[in-house]
This record gives structure tokens, C-alpha cells and sequence, in this order.
């Protein structure tokens, strides 16, 4: 019975060897050197990553910066420390207390301290300072901020809010240091990309270049792993495309996606060399109207836009049927608080066939301007903005609004439309800060959005959205996002939602560890990625 | 009309190639015209299915948006020829004016008015087109306009050197001597001399004018997005080049087959118009 029971332990110890170092030849131990090769799809021009949303701004300085947390590396749906190594709330919901970490330094070599992070979010929280994605986060969430030490700071909320700590982890609220702040003014210029982050920002080129280079007084002891990071500014996908089929860049995990038909030719032409995979950008495609000019000040107007948009056809053709046409949100990451797509599908102006939507809002033209009318359709030249443009050109040519398209460097593009210097946007793809169902309304649809470009105000929706935003019942949450939506899929909105976008991409196989994050920009750190040899 | 049957069967006996060239320009412009009849579907109509190879309905096959190619390189002819007479007609004959004028008088005026040409020539031509187009705003209008800029300095150049030479001619100086005024020796003798080198500039131009309002649209910075322009069809086809081949091949071919027509007749007119080629000595 002795020796069964040696035996027994014996191949009990053998097995857990065996598993063990099986486990261990999958998890790849990572290599020091090297530079990654990535690119952006447009030029970013400013680079305040408080003041700008463009996802390039993010990509251009995603390693230059640490925030109080961030999404995990290695499990990016899950929200861990980065320049905060403990927080807690108070049993109310309503304090968040976050402890700093001690002697960490400055890119410049100054210490870090709480000073620097109310200095940040002081900033973006200042009613008069324009913060489209970490401020438009925050601002309805948070009441003030002080500083309790030097290591310790807490945020008090306006009501308890289930998303606060998702807002907070989004690459958007990152920390900038109080002296960079008071000496330039902004975080614009690069000399100003003074961070914490795992890379000190090297070089921009205009048009061409931006590069990082290892910060070897980081934080985190033995990372990064490359020494520095290289992203080539490619605008069109022709370029891109190319870039990526001869190995010149080792990653497409952002905006804009390849088409199928694209990703069906890298394929072939780097065969086992790339994986390539189909994964939600997180971002939602939206046509704006300005409502403070005409015509679409007038609500007939929108709401004869909103019918007359075949959300279908624009997703089959200028997404190759990658994304989820109509939805305000997109089930596939907000679960059950998107609206029932069976539903969705009945609502006038997404419901198939057209014919009876497009009658409508004909009509609805005609009251207005018997003879159609002119109007000039903005957009940004990048991705494949142009293409939809043209789709949308034709849809609405039928209802008797006869398009004319202006197209925008990227920069230009965001510029003119901050000014509301625009009559329709005719697509524009907005990401959201985080996987919460309210990111979308605070984003696009309230008053006070960031990306509200349509200068759209709807006491209704911005009512619904605060009280989703502190409801922390899971249920009548639900509900309340629900009512929002049926609004304003079914009322004269100032941005028609033409659904979500998906897309493929790749990733060189000689990149290891980077796992794509749930939103477009997170995880672009590269803190933990490695190449091989 | 049986005079211009005859002329027509001269010019093909003399320039055959230069025969096959006008039949190109001939279809080209044919095309062009009846652009509204010829085409099956409208050049922005995005009803059909995305990428569908050429077949009986479709002989060009459909583009990414499920436009009919055949229709959008039809509609395209049209929108070439326009940019490619307009610009070359405006550019060459103010550029050439410009070189006569200045050409004649001389002085101060002229050698800066070359200093000038000297600038402008000096920089590459697409560059300066790209940055005409990137100041000016993408329109039709801008095109022409920034083709017109490009294409002056050189018919500046290359027509003041032959009002130099006929300003120095003996019937010059006979109607000076007459007392003709400069302006009116200008108009009435120098001139009527440069027209066959003007008519020449005009049809060697007018297919390079054409290249590089392709190369705009190809750069997106033509034609804007939605006109059915040769170039921007080069474009889209670019990023489906191997899923849909005929989306490049198309446009491409329309592309070359028309500068080779333009290209051919260009060089017949040239032949006719040099005496010492119009002889049979060249």
C-alpha cells in the first residue's frame, strides 16, 4: 500500500513537472532590444492628449504617458494600477481615494507627486477648457479633487457612479506634470511630452515620422522590453496596405481597419508570417448636421436625413458588412444594455424596405425646398471617409438634398469642425472611451459631448443620460438607456448613428505579448510587448 | 465636304500613325459628348453589387461601391477632355502671350518676367501642382487653374524665343519702318508666325495636362472625390488590385490609350508644321 502511494506521489509530481513546463514553453519569455514599427493614419498636428480626440493624438503619444490606472496589459478587460498602487471608494459611492506610487520621475527627471495629478485633472475638469474625450468622461462624474499628501489624493463624485474607474483608466485621462503644464501652457507641442510612460517621445516629423525611445527610469522595474517604438504617418490605404504586405509595419490593431478584401491580400502576401483576426473597433459611425445653421436648424430637415439613411447598405458597402448597422450601441460590447436589435430593425428609417422612409423624407424636403436644395457634405481624407462620403452623396440625392463633397486633411478636418464650421459631416467615426453603455451619449449625443460637433441639444437626452450615468441599479439602468435610444433613433437627431464599425487587422508574429484592448485606444503603451529575434 | 474627305486621306497617307491618333481623339471626343447616352448607368449610381467581374452586364465589372465601371470611364472621358482643353488652352496661350509680349520689347521687363519662368520651371511640375491644389481647394475649377499655372511657363518660354527671332525678321522691320506700332506688329506679324509652335504646345500639352489631373485625382487632391475622374478610379483600384484587377485596368488603359492618341497627333501636326520635316528631310 506504501509503495502504491510512493508511486501514486511520484507521478502526481512527475505530471505537475510535466504540466508546468508545458505551460511554461507557451508563455514566451520576452527579449530586450529591438523597435517596433507601427503607423498612424493621419497626421496628429497638436498632440494634447487633454485637449484633442483624434485617435492619432493617442497613438503619437500613448508611451510617453502613465495614468492613475489603465486597463491591463496583459488582460485588457480588467482595470488595474498605474501610477496609483491602491484605491479605494467609500461605502457611499461617492469618494475615491487613490494612493501614488513614490519615486517615480519625470521623463525631464523631476519627482513625481499628488501635485501633478490635481494640476492634471484641474485642468481637465475646468469648465472653460475643452476636453472632448477625458474631460466629456469626467465632467459629469466628478465634483472636485484634492491633494491629502504627497502620495494621496481623492476625487469626489457628484453621485455614486458605477463607471467612474473606467473613465479613469481611459488612455484619454492620463497625468501630465504640473511644471510642463505651467511652462508651455498646453501639452501640444513635443517638446511638452514629458511623461511617466514606459518611452520618452524622440522625434516628429511632420507628415512622416513619430518616434519613442526606451525610458530606462521607468517605473516599473525591467520593462519596456523594445527600445523604442517607430510609427510611420501613412495616409491612405494604399500605402498602408502596401507598408504592411512588404513587413514595414509589425502591427494594424487601430483605426481604420483593413477591408476584408484587403486583409484576404496581406494574406497572401506574407502567408504564415501575420495573424489576422476581425475585432470590433469600438467606435460608433455617425452623419452630424449642424442645427445652428440651415437647413438643418431645421428639424424636418434631420429627421428627413434620418430616414432617408440606408444604414444597411452603408455598412455593407463601405464596411464590407463589418459593423452593426443602426445601433446607437453596439450589443456585441455593451451586452443587454443595446437596444433589442428586433427592435431597432422596426424603427422608421433603419427598418428595410426603404421605400416608405425615403416617401417621407421626401416629402418632408419638398415642404421645405420644392426644388431640393445644395448643400456641402464635410469630410476628413482619411480611412475610407471619401467612399462613404459618396455613398451617402447618392442616398440622399433621392430625397432631394444634392451633396457636394469637401474633404479635409485630418487635422483641418477636426479644426473646422470644432468651429461648427460645417452644414453636414457626412461620416465621422467617434470611439468610446471604455466599454460603459453611457461613454456614447456623453460622447456624441448630450449637450455637453465632446464629440457633439452637430451643436444638438436635447433636454430629454441629456436628462436620461445623467440619471443612466448615476443609476446603479443594473435593470433600470437598462431601462433608462433603452428610452434613450428609442429617442433618438426615432426623433430628429443632430448625429444619425449608422451603426458600429468592425474591421480586420494583423499582427506580425514576431510581436509577443500585445493583446488588442476592448476600445481603440488602449493598450498602445507597448509596456510589455517584445519582439523576437 | 468632298475637299475635307480628300484633306482627311492626305493627312492619313502622309501620318498614318498620326491617322490612328486622330481616330483616338476622335472616339475620345465622340465619348465625351455623348457621355449622358453612351453610359448605361449614372456614373454615381451606387446600386449594384460591389466588386462584380466584367460580364455582359457589366463589361467593365462594378468598382467597390457597386458602381458600373463602364459608365464611371465613359462619364471620366468627359471630365478628362474638359481639364485637359480647358487648362492647356488657357495656360498656353497666356503663357504664350505672356512670351511674345515680353519676348518683343525686351529689357528690364523681360529678364524679369524669365527670372520668373526661371522659378517656376525650376520646381517639379507635380509638386507645384500639388501645392497649387493643396492652397487653392479641391474643385474643377482649381484644376484647370493650377494646370493652366503649370503649363504657362513653359509656351512662355518656348514662344518668346521665336518672337525673338521674328522681331529681328526683315518684314519686321519693313513695318516698322512703315510706321506700324509695336502692338500692332505684335498682333499682326509676330504673332500669326507663332500659331503652328502654339498649335503644336496645344495638342502635345493637352495629354501631359490630362496625365496630371490624373495623378491629382490619384493623389486626392483632383477632381473632387465624386466626379467619375480616370485618376481617382486608379485610386480605388489600387487598394483592390488583386481582389479586382479590372477596377485598374480600366481607367489605366482610357489613361494611355488617350495620351497615345493625343501623343500621335501631336507629333503629326509637328512633322506637318516643320518645313524641314513637311520637305521629307527629317
Amino acid at each position: 500500500m506504501r509503495a502504491v502511494r510512493r508511486i501514486s506521489v511520484f507521478l502526481a509530481v512527475v505530471l505537475l513537472v510535466g504540466l508546468g513546463a508545458g505551460g511554461g514553453a507557451t508563455q514566451e519569455k520576452p527579449r530586450y532590444g529591438g523597435v517596433l514599427t507601427w503607423f498612424d493614419y493621419g497626421d496628429p498636428g497638436r498632440l494634447d492628449v487633454h485637449a484633442e480626440s483624434p485617435l492619432v493624438v493617442q497613438q503619437a503619444t500613448a508611451g510617453i504617458w502613465s495614468g492613475l490606472l489603465h486597463w491591463d496589459p496583459d488582460d485588457p478587460a480588467k482595470i488595474t494600477g498605474d501610477l496609483a498602487e491602491r484605491w479605494r471608494a467609500s461605502p457611499d459611492g461617492k469618494t475615491y481615494t487613490f494612493e501614488l506610487r513614490k519615486g517615480v520621475k519625470w521623463h525631464d527627471g523631476q519627482p513625481f507627486s499628488a501635485a501633478d495629478v490635481k494640476a492634471t485633472f484641474d485642468r481637465i475638469l475646468n469648465p472653460e477648457f475643452k476636453s472632448p474625450k477625458c474631460g466629456a468622461s469626467l465632467k459629469p462624474m466628478v465634483a472636485s479633487l484634492e491633494v491629502l499628501d504627497r502620495y494621496t489624493v481623492r476625487f469626489r463624485l457628484k453621485a455614486p457612479v458605477v463607471s467612474f474607474l473606467g473613465a479613469i483608466a481611459s488612455a484619454w485621462c492620463r497625468v501630465a506634470a504640473k511644471h510642463v503644464l505651467e511652462k508651455y501652457g498646453d501639452l501640444d507641442r513635443p517638446e511638452a511630452q514629458i511623461g511617466t510612460g514606459p518611452f520618452k517621445f524622440k522625434r516628429y516629423e511632420r507628415g512622416n515620422l513619430i518616434e519613442w525611445e526606451k525610458n530606462r527610469d521607468y517605473f516599473v522595474p525591467g520593462l519596456p522590453y523594445l527600445d523604442g517604438v517607430k510609427q510611420y504617418i501613412l495616409v491612405g490605404a494604399p500605402t498602408q496596405l502596401a507598408a504592411a504586405k512588404v513587413g514595414r509595419v509589425m502591427l494594424w490593431d487601430t483605426w481604420p481597419p483593413m477591408r476584408k478584401t484587403q486583409v484576404a491580400e496581406l494574406a497572401r502576401a506574407r502567408g504564415n508570417e501575420i495573424d489576422t483576426y476581425q475585432w470590433p473597433v469600438n467606435a460608433i459611425y455617425a452623419i452630424y448636421m449642424n442645427v445652428q445653421k440651415p437647413p438643418f436648424s431645421n428639424p424636418d430637415l434631420r429627421r428627413a436625413v434620418n430616414l432617408a439613411v440606408d444604414r444597411q447598405e452603408l455598412v455593407e458597402k463601405a464596411l464590407e458588412g463589418a459593423g452593426v448597422p443602426c445601433a446607437i450601441l453596439d450589443p456585441k460590447l455593451v451586452g443587454d444594455f443595446a437596444l433589442p436589435f428586433e427592435e431597432v430593425a422596426k424603427i422608421a428609417g433603419c427598418r428595410q424596405p426603404k421605400d416608405q422612409d425615403i416617401a417621407e423624407a421626401k416629402r418632408l424636403v419638398e415642404k421645405h425646398y420644392p426644388n431640393g436644395i445644395d448643400v456641402e457634405f464635410a469630410v476628413r481624407a482619411v480611412g475610407n471617409y471619401l467612399d462613404r462620403a459618396q455613398l451617402l452623396v447618392g442616398q440622399l440625392t433621392r430625397i432631394g438634398i444634392r451633396g457636394t463633397i469637401k474633404s479635409y486633411e485630418s487635422a483641418a478636418g477636426y479644426a473646422a469642425f470644432g468651429k461648427g464650421d460645417f452644414t453636414l459631416i457626412a461620416t465621422q467615426d467617434r470611439g468610446m472611451n471604455s466599454t460603459d453603455p453611457g461613454d456614447v451619449f456623453h460622447l456624441v449625443y448630450t449637450t455637453e459631448a465632446g464629440s457633439n460637433y452637430a451643436r444638438w441639444s436635447d433636454p430629454k437626452v441629456d436628462d436620461l443620460a445623467a440619471r443612466a450615468l448615476r443609476e446603479s441599479n443594473r435593470e433600470r439602468r437598462k431601462q433608462l438607456y433603452w428610452e434613450l435610444q428609442r429617442h433618438i433613433l426615432s426623433d430628429a437627431p443632430g448625429a444619425v448613428a449608422v451603426g458600429w464599425v468592425e474591421g480586420w487587422f494583423f499582427r506580425d508574429k514576431r510581436v509577443i505579448n500585445y493583446k488588442p484592448a476592448k476600445t481603440a485606444y488602449d493598450n498602445n503603451t507597448f509596456m510589455k510587448v517584445s519582439l523576437r529575434e | 465636304m468632298r475637299a475635307l474627305a480628300s484633306s482627311l486621306r492626305c493627312f492619313g497617307a502622309r501620318q498614318p500613325l498620326g491617322a490612328v491618333g486622330a481616330a483616338i481623339v476622335a472616339v475620345l471626343v465622340a465619348t465625351a459628348v455623348f457621355a449622358p447616352a453612351l453610359a448605361p448607368h449614372g456614373p454615381k449610381e451606387a446600386v449594384f453589387t460591389p466588386y462584380l467581374a466584367p460580364s455582359p452586364e457589366f463589361p467593365f465589372g462594378t468598382d467597390h461601391l457597386g458602381r458600373d465601371q463602364l459608365s464611371r470611364v465613359i462619364w471620366g472621358a468627359r471630365l478628362s477632355l474638359y481639364v485637359g482643353l480647358v487648362s492647356v488652352v488657357f495656360g498656353v496661350t497666356l503663357g504664350g502671350l505672356w512670351g511674345v509680349v515680353t519676348g518683343y520689347f525686351g529689357g528690364a521687363a523681360d529678364n524679369a518676367s524669365q527670372r520668373i519662368v526661371d522659378v517656376l520651371m525650376a520646381l517639379p511640375p507635380i509638386i507645384l501642382a500639388l501645392s497649387l491644389m493643396a492652397a487653392l481647394g479641391q474643385s474643377m475649377n482649381n484644376v484647370v487653374l493650377a494646370l493652366a499655372i503649370l503649363l504657362a511657363p513653359t509656351a512662355a518660354r518656348t514662344l518668346r524665343a521665336l518672337a525673338l527671332s521674328i522681331k529681328e525678321s526683315p518684314f519686321v522691320e519693313a513695318a516698322r519702318a512703315v510706321g506700324c506700332s509695336h502692338w500692332r506688329v505684335i498682333v499682326l506679324h509676330v504673332l500669326p508666325n507663332t500659331l503652328a509652335a502654339y498649335i503644336v504646345l496645344l495638342t502635345v500639352n493637352i495629354a501631359y495636362a490630362i496625365v496630371v489631373e490624373a495623378s491629382l485625382s490619384f493623389l486626392g487632391l483632383g477632381a473632387p472625390p465624386d466626379e467619375p475622374s480616370w485618376g481617382a478610379m486608379l485610386n480605388a483600384g489600387a487598394q483592390a488590385i488583386e481582389a479586382a484587377p479590372w477596377m485598374f485596368l480600366f481607367p489605366g488603359l482610357a489613361i494611355s490609350l488617350t495620351v497615345l492618341g493625343l501623343n500621335l497627333v501631336g507629333d503629326a501636326i509637328r512633322d506637318l508644321t516643320d518645313p524641314r520635316l513637311r520637305g521629307g528631310l527629317g
